[in-house]
């Protein structure tokens, strides 16, 4: 079973210098474990910029989701979760 | 600290993928701090020149390449090394281009094998061999393909690619490629496949992309890149990608290190010119100006023999005197071919090029100073160009192949860039914008610069409240940003290179449209940059008419006036260009030039000089034609703007006419030598110049300074000199032009049928349409005959003195057409409509438009009639010749305004009586005065008049100001709408054909103008037209 949420489920989460995740909070906290992919997107401008940094990871808690940062805001969102 | 250099980088040069200039890319990587940048365009080096000079401006090292396409479509990445590896660079672009179709490019691999010298090759983006066997899992492709490039140039010359771009399969290609580095110990080197210079362009980019693959943004997905990642990023963003990979970055500045290889400006090697036993070229050529002198000159003055022998010493210590054998050989098999053709440009500053009739202009006569086109210190070969009759000149082109041979011969390039309408029509479309009103935006942008049309308020007042919308403000936002960006290649016209060694040695050469014909990559300027000299064989039909002119004096007289051999001194002649009596005229008959006519009064050819000069943009932008003509007429006293510069400017009573004298306003205010002068001049003339032009403005001022000029002056000049920018003529071009003024004139005073005859021979030329043409010719009393299939030839021809219209003047006959009914009326004449349709097996409509066209009208039978007759017709075979009872049916005439319509559609003009004489009658009961009227008037009089829009300018130089001219039977009227009441009438004045102007005269001298006030279209009635008896049928 996967979740998803087309635009993204706004969440709470820390990260590195680099920009990338350390931990996030859904339903719980999670402690990202290994970043297994990380890539961007920069889209749709004629439209309303779509400009997100994508990580897929797994956490300490045994799970693997997508994630992202909406570059432009520095808000963070949850887009899939892989059960 | 980290350092990066990028060596994977397109520019614009891209056509429709990269998005940013050369320059741009440079100024990025300057500002990064990269100490090289290599430019890879694909299978191309059309930005090379540029390049390299805004990387020599820039202080960074400029490393060429390009990303070549082999023959399954994967891309390799070549980087030149050395001298050798240009070579092999240019022999591979060449041969992937003549592979495939024009406009691509495909290179089969065992060719790559023959040019691998010098080259330093990277694996390529995700298109190269290797990462698309990876891509598809194929582990054993990728070390097969990786092997075959190491083989072909050795481990030390072959680097695996490695990109990374945030995309989400990057992460695995990239440990891929790295892993098939290590197993077969190939280095790899980090690139970023650069498209554009800053993230902003990406949109850009996106856009390049729908217009190259015709879609639209919404439907390009699938086309476009998916992120904004392909920027010239600076080593920390680069380093983070990377970090797995030691020496990934490092790499780039060693192999940048080993690309040592710079683009020489040098004589190109021409090809030797045979040279009869016993001589070498140089003395050849002096044999043949010898030759020349004693022709040309009734005796040899020391002061001529002085010159002869310092150009010649100037030209063999050049190495160019094969140049010039060649030039001459060109001009010697066209005149011996009968073919006109002169010298224009620079080349009429040589005494040399007199002597060898490469010039019809004598330089001593005119004060041309032979520095201006060769100097010891400007020791580039100089550019000749030369002007043929238009109709002829692919003979000589086809000559110069046929010598030199096609490899060694091609053609320049040149790039169509995107101006205001194309690039709105573009970019509109590729945004998904309303077609329509894309369409009719391009239309109403009163700007040709793409980056103004913001400025245009005709576009902000079609759009209304549309033009605030986010879709349309992104439009103009990148039409702005697309300025001037290439969009196709296409040939120059005319510029020629010629090389001794193979062509493709120098220059990557590909396809043209034309079949057996090459263009090389560069366009003029880059040529001229990179010292290549390129011939430039122009066509000009006015060439081409006074060539015909004279066939028909001697046809019709039985003699030829020698017009090559005219003084120059024929004061009637000058009566006529001062009386404004000039259309027809080369360049003087334009509405400017002939205002300007009547107050100049030109008496030499020294004049036609400096008028054909004055009426130029530089000069105008410049300010200079008033203050010019006051000064001449004695209104104004003549003063300089620094008394320095007397010497420079007195010959033009203080103002800056023509180009030269950029040259000489450097030297004489701020010391620069003639080459600093030279790079100024063509500075000012660039688009490109930017950085470049602003250095040579510090320079100026700061030697102007130091010559004690107050800086406030130092800058006004300089401020002129960039007003004036190099929109004007050379001297010596003027001077070649001037030539053709005088002949036209003379032989418009001389033998005005003849002329009349052959400029409509030659359409479309000049300034005037046919129509204008043949009224100017009623108004001298020269009758334009009308199409007769009994009388008329193909072409035009003099008859009794007048001019009888050619066959080819009818609508839809064609050269076919025309050449059928001459050849078969030579048999026998033709008796009736039947017999002309039988025979000739022409086409019912083309008959109908000789009909219609007055053609057949000798027969006596109403135009309507033979319709009748034309549609019971059955032919060629006519074996069901029926009877119809209707023969006696009575048809109603065609009225003169619909005779005159038809034979204005069908001919372009009307053969016999001038419209608005039907009218006049009408007109003067409306009030409306004619040209010869307003000719009486007084300043400031009202006046309402009359006519036929013949021609409307707005020239970008007239601020908003338009202006028309108006026919009638009379002449010619000239209107000035104001740029208010433009905006209110605008709709009018382009879709009237006959337009009402009232307005008040404006008078100085015997140049009359009408301000308008208000404008109407004007319909004629044609219910009150003055029928009469044998004006209608």
């Amino acid at each position: 079973m996967t979740y998803l949420w087309p635009d993204g489920l706004p969440i709470q989460v820390e990260s590195d210098e680099q920009g990338a995740p350390l931990c996030f909070t859904w339903e719980g906290t999670h402690k990202v474990d290994n970043i297994a992919n990380r890539w961007r997107v920069d889209d749709d401008w004629w439209r309303g910029r779509v400009w997100r940094e994508y990580f897929k990871l797994t956490t300490d808690t045994g799970l693997l989701v997508i994630l992202f940062r909406d570059v432009l805001s520095g808000d963070w969102f949850l887009q899939r979760l892989y059960d | 600290m980290m350092e990066y250099i990028e060596l994977h980088c397109h520019s614009n040069f891209s056509l429709l993928d990269g998005a940013s200039h050369p320059e741009t890319l440079v100024e990025q990587a300057a500002r990064l701090g990269m100490s090289a940048l290599a430019l890879t365009d694909h299978d191309a080096v059309y930005g090379v020149v540029r390049f390299v000079q805004a990387a020599r401006q820039h202080g960074i090292k400029a490393i060429l390449g390009a990303e070549l396409t082999l023959a399954d479509g994967a891309h390799l990445t070549l980087l030149v090394e050395n001298a050798t590896g240009w070579r092999s660079l240019c022999h591979l672009i060449s041969l992937a281009r003549h592979n495939a179709p024009k406009g691509e490019a495909s290179l089969p691999y065992d060719i790559l094998a023959d040019h691998t010298e010098g080259l330093i090759a990277l694996s390529g983006c995700r298109q190269g061999e290797m990462a698309r066997a990876l891509r598809r899992d194929d582990q054993t492709g990728a070390i097969a393909a990786a092997r075959r490039y190491y083989d072909l140039f050795g481990s030390e010359h072959f680097w695996i690619e490695l990109q990374h771009h945030l995309l989400p399969e990057d992460n695995e290609l990239v440990t891929g490629l790295a892993r098939l580095a290590r197993d077969l110990r190939l280095g790899y080197v980090a690139t970023n496949n650069v498209h554009y210079a800053t993230r902003a362009d990406h949109r850009l980019q996106d856009v390049l992309v729908c217009i190259r693959h015709n879609t639209t943004i919404e439907q390009s997905a699938h086309l476009r890149r998916p992120n904004s990642e392909y920027y010239l990023k600076p080593a920390q963003r680069m380093a983070p990608l990377f970090a797995a990979y030691p020496g990934a970055l490092a790499n780039t500045l060693h192999i940048a290190e080993r690309c040592d290889f710079e683009l020489q400006a040098g004589l190109q090697d021409l090809p030797c010119f045979p040279t009869p036993p016993g001589m070498d070229s140089a003395t050849y050529l002096r044999h043949l100006c010898q030759v020349g002198l004693n022709r040309r000159y009734a005796e040899t003055a020391t002061d001529i023999l002085a010159r002869l022998d310092y150009e010649l010493a100037v030209i063999q210590r050049a190495g160019l005197a094969n140049y010039f054998l060649i030039v001459w050989d060109l001009v010697h098999f066209a005149r011996a071919s009968g073919i006109r053709c002169q010298g224009r440009g620079s080349a009429a500053n040589s005494l040399v090029a007199y002597l060898l009739d490469i010039t019809p202009v004598d330089p001593l006569a005119l004060d041309l100073v032979f520095e201006r086109f060769l100097s010891d210190e400007r020791q580039m070969a100089p550019d000749i160009d030369i002007d043929f009759q238009a109709d002829r000149r692919e003979e000589v082109i086809q000559y110069v192949y046929e010598k030199y041979g096609a490899d060694h011969t091609g053609m320049a390039c040149t790039f169509v860039t995107f101006r205001a309408r194309s690039a709105l029509r573009d970019v509109g479309k590729a945004l998904g914008l309303p077609l329509h009103l894309v369409d009719q935006s391009a239309r109403v942008l009163d700007t040709h610069q793409a980056g103004r049309i913001t400025d245009s308020p005709r576009l902000q007042e079609m759009l209304g409240e549309s033009s605030r919308t986010a879709p349309w403000r992104q439009a103009i936002t990148l039409c702005r940003e697309i300025d001037d960006f290439p969009r196709h290649l296409s040939i120059h016209n005319g510029g020629m290179i010629i090389t001794g060694p193979p062509l493709a040695e120098r220059v990557p050469t590909e396809p043209a449209t034309m079949p057996g014909r090459v263009v090389v990559q560069w366009d003029k300027d880059s040529l001229e940059d990179a010292g290549l000299v390129k011939i430039d064989l122009l066509g000009l039909r006015m060439l081409s008419a006074i060539a015909e002119a004279l066939d028909l004096i001697e046809v019709s007289t039985g003699q030829r006036p020698d017009l090559d051999g005219l003084c120059f001194d024929d004061s009637v002649v000058y009566d006529l260009i001062s009386q404004a009596d000039t259309i027809g005229v080369f360049q003087v008959e334009s509405r400017a030039q002939s205002q300007m006519q009547p107050l100049f009064q030109p008496r030499g050819l020294a004049d036609l000089v400096v008028a054909i000069s004055l009426i130029r943009p530089g000069p105008i932008q410049g300010n200079m034609v008033h203050p010019y003509l006051r000064r001449r007429l004695g209104n104004e006293s003549v003063t300089y703007p620094d008394p320095r510069l007397e010497g420079a400017l007195a010959e033009t009573l203080g103002v800056i006419l023509f180009q030269e004298q950029v040259l000489k306003v450097a030297r004489d205010l701020a010391g620069f030598s003639a080459g600093q002068g030279e790079l100024l001049r063509r500075a000012l003339g660039s688009k490109h110049a930017g950085a470049a032009l602003e250095k040579l403005h510090a320079a100026f001022v700061a030697g102007a300074e130091a010559q004690g000029v107050s800086a406030v002056t130092a800058e006004r000049i300089f401020e002129a000199l960039r007003a004036f920018g190099c929109y004007s003529f050379p001297k010596s071009h003027a001077a070649a032009f001037a030539v053709l003024v005088y002949q036209s004139a003379w032989l418009k005073r001389y033998y005005p049928a003849a002329l009349y005859a052959a400029l409509l021979n030659h359409q479309p030329m000049g300034f005037w349409s046919p129509a204008v043409l043949a009224g100017d010719a009623r108004r001298h009393g020269i009758p334009v005959l009308p199409v007769d299939v009994a009388r008329s030839e193909v072409r035009c021809t003099v008859e009794n003195g007048g001019v009888r219209l050619g066959l080819l003047y009818v609508k839809g006959l064609g050269e076919t057409g025309a050449a059928r009914l001459v050849d078969t009326r030579q048999s026998q004449t033709f008796v009736d409509l039947t017999d002309l349709c039988r025979r000739t097996q022409l086409p019912p409509r083309l008959v109908e438009h000789l009909i219609l066209a007055g053609a057949l009208d000798s027969w006596g039978i109403p135009r309507r009639k033979l319709l009748w007759t034309l549609g019971k017709l059955h032919y060629p075979v006519d074996t069901l010749a029926l009877d119809f009872a209707d023969d006696g049916v009575r048809l109603p005439l065609l009225s003169t305004l619909e005779k005159l319509s038809l034979e204005q559609e069908l001919l372009g003009l009307f053969p016999g009586v001038h419209l608005l004489e039907l009218y006049r009658p009408w007109l003067v009961e409306h009030g409306m005065s004619s040209s010869v009227d307003i000719k009486n008037s007084a300043p400031n009089d009202s006046v309402r008049v009359v006519g036929l829009l013949v021609v409307h300018q707005a020239p970008p130089t007239a601020k908003g100001f338009h202006f028309l001219t108006l026919e009638d039977e009379y002449g010619l009227m000239d209107v000035i709408v104001r740029p208010n009441l433009y905006r209110s009438f605008a709709r009018v004045l382009h879709t009237a054909g006959i337009l009402a102007v009232r307005g008040v005269i404006q008078r100085s001298g015997a140049v009359i103008n009408v301000l308008a006030g208000h404008v109407a279209a004007v319909l004629l009635p044609d219910e009150t037209a003055q029928l009469d008896a044998k004006g209608a049928d």
